[in-house]
């Protein structure tokens, strides 16, 4: 199973859109880019406080060039890296001893976490992805549609375990853009988290 | 039971049983009370304590068909288009009128069932889906008393600067802490209203400048600030207590506020795709009650010596209506197929809301227009409370005024039509 989100999630992702036919049909008119925010909560932390899942995040963080990633400075996410784990902006994966991060990761209290967030850049047109990437704040900002929501909510979403629409719907993951684009083209959408997301299994 | 020529019916054993058993239903339980609740003067008396009313609405929830439009995850019965659109003829047979309080009973809860998470599915979805003793009874609030059946139009893009200019939303919501405030009043054509416990109501949302800052909750009705009016005194779907609701600075939690701007405009014409289906079976059904009441009768009255159904007239008129019965039944159904395929199947909520309304429509004018002709053959008997017809004639003339006259049906359907006919 792979981490939400890694470098092998990202990977998965992009050869299960390639691979499917179902998503290249019904996606076959959408244009349009995602950016994605990814807010801390109490799952996030205790998925954090495991090795593998640390390792994982990590690993999609680190697909970021260190210069992107030092954006993160003053910013809350950037905050907990550097004061509370130690752990310098631009250092890799492979520098990061990930026994002693997990076990700092589990002392952080809900508190710590408050406005920390990961974002990711998806482009989608007319059925492929044509890119899916860790990005540092404020960049892509123009992006058509703005999605973000709770760490648990997107692995809701992901996982495949609960249908987008209900996630935004119920307030618990926030869509901005061209809502009535969006709804139009709903197969796309939903075909997207069932036949792509959903066969990724997460962690 | 009439032959049916759609080929399911005859491959498919737990299809035809279903028809069976929703017949059952409709012919021993649903018929006789409608009969009674029709009958009764006071119409006060049709929620009254003991009432037939009641009976029925026990053996529906007791039948699980509170459950049709529940999302099979939360309890729903999960049944195909032609199932539903089976069940809703039968049930519209036995009586529209209780097969509309039927339908309204679950809208509130199907919507939460398809939308919502959380506390609303364990606190709201979940005991109404496992009531089999009519603890709770929905209705659905739409109408205002200054804006009825234009209510429709609401999220109509071509008749938004109408729409902005008049109606500005008369039953309010606005913060209160960390829910919402109910304020105003819904007209008393609220189907089931005087007998509910729970509405799905539509409101708007600050700043209140129109009803395209509409917004569908679900507000819990026997508590303070809540005034259910009496069942008015109608010409016909007398089995249905219609009344006006009044809200008082209502509290609802911030999660039965269920669809909201932007997602209002854009899901309320998917609501009523499914509520225009319901109207379209439940009227084919009670087209095809007409027909038969006039088809029996015509073989059982003598006249000029011989049976009704040996004159030419009476045959032509009865050949007529039969084309009639069974143009809206398979008119209807084929609709219902493509609104269940993009709403409950695929949940890309993007039904053709032209093909939707039409159906309400078709079925609603072929049950007028079968019953008319029904009526005709039953000459002056026809006229008397002595013969079913005579019911099924009011609650024919009444379809074409409810749940949105025919008129702006046909209006909000050309703005489509005109917009995106060749689009999907």
């Amino acid at each position: 199973m792979a981490v939400f989100p890694s470098k092998e999630w990202v990977g998965a992702v992009l050869v299960a859109a390639a691979k499917s036919d179902k998503y290249k049909e019904a996606a076959k008119d959408w244009e349009g880019d995602f950016l994605c925010i990814i807010e801390g909560d109490e799952e996030f932390l205790k998925d954090m406080s495991r090795k593998k899942v640390l390792e994982g995040f990590m690993s999609f963080l680190d697909m970021m060039p260190a210069k992107a990633r030092k954006k993160f400075a003053g910013t809350p996410m950037g905050d907990i890296f550097e004061k509370k784990l130690g752990i310098p902006l631009d250092a890799s994966v492979k520098d990061i001893n990930v026994d002693k991060i997990s076990g700092l990761v589990s002392k952080l209290s809900l508190g710590d976490l408050k406005g920390a967030c990961t974002y990711f850049w998806a482009d989608f047109w007319h059925g492929s992805v044509r890119a899916m990437e860790p990005v540092a704040p404020g960049e892509h900002s123009n992006a058509a549609f703005k999605l973000s929501g709770k760490y648990s909510a997107w692995k809701m979403m992901v996982s495949g375990k609960q249908d987008t629409i209900r996630l935004i719907m119920s307030n618990k993951l926030k869509l901005e853009g061209d809502m009535s684009y969006v709804m139009k083209n709903m197969k796309g959408v939903i075909t997207l988290t069932k036949e792509v997301f959903a066969s990724v299994p997460i962690e | 039971m009439y032959f049916e020529i759609d080929p399911r019916l005859e491959q498919d054993k737990k299809l035809s049983l279903l028809r069976e058993e929703t017949h059952r239903f409709a012919e021993g339980v649903i018929r006789p009370a409608a009969r009674k609740l029709d009958q009764m003067s006071n119409p006060s008396d049709v929620i009254a304590p003991g009432s037939p009313y009641h009976d029925v609405l026990r053996q529906m929830k007791a039948l699980g068909y509170h459950r049709l439009f529940i999302d099979p995850e939360y309890g729903g019965l999960g049944l195909s288009a032609v199932e539903s659109h089976v069940v809703l003829e039968e049930l519209g047979w036995g009586s529209v009128g209780l097969a509309t309080a039927i339908g309204v009973d679950q809208l509130g809860a199907a919507i939460a069932s398809l939308f919502a998470m959380g506390d609303v599915i364990d606190n709201f979805v979940k005991p109404w889906v496992e009531d089999t003793e009519a603890k709770y009874h929905g209705c659905w609030g739409v109408t205002e008393p200054e804006c009825g059946s234009d209510y429709i139009l609401a999220c109509e893009e071509s008749f938004l600067p109408y729409v902005k200019e008049l109606h500005h939303g008369e039953v309010r919501a606005d913060k209160d802490g960390d829910g919402w405030a109910i304020n105003g009043p819904k007209s008393g054509w609220i189907s089931s209203a005087p007998a509910a416990t729970h509405v799905g109501l539509h409101v708007t949302l600050p700043p209140h400048d129109s009803l395209t800052t509409g917004a569908f909750c679900i507000v819990p009705l026997r508590q303070k600030g809540v005034t259910l009016g009496k069942p008015i005194d109608k010409l016909g779907l007398r089995d249905d207590p219609q009344g006006d609701i009044v809200f008082d600075n209502v509290h609802i939690p911030d999660e039965y506020m269920l669809i909201r701007p932007p997602f209002y405009e854009l899901r309320v014409g998917q609501i009523i795709c499914v509520t225009s289906c319901f109207m379209g079976a439940a009227f084919t059904g009670l087209a095809r009650a007409a027909f038969e009441e006039a088809l029996s009768y015509s073989k059982s009255r003598i006249q000029g010596g011989k049976p009704l159904c040996e004159h030419q007239l009476i045959k032509q008129q009865l050949y007529k209506m039969f084309e009639k019965v069974e143009s809206s039944r398979y008119y209807t159904r084929k609709i219902m197929e493509h609104v269940w395929n993009r709403i409950y199947t695929e949940r890309t909520y993007d039904a053709s809301s032209r093909h939707a309304v039409s159906a309400q429509i078709y079925g609603k004018r072929s049950a007028f227009e079968v019953a008319t002709e029904a009526l005709q053959i039953f000459g002056g008997y026809g006229l008397t409370k002595d013969f079913l017809i005579e019911k099924l004639f009011r609650d024919a003339r009444a379809g074409l005024v409810e749940d949105g006259t025919i008129e702006v049906l046909g209006l909000s359907s050309a703005y489509n039509i005109v917009k995106e006919y060749q689009e999907k």
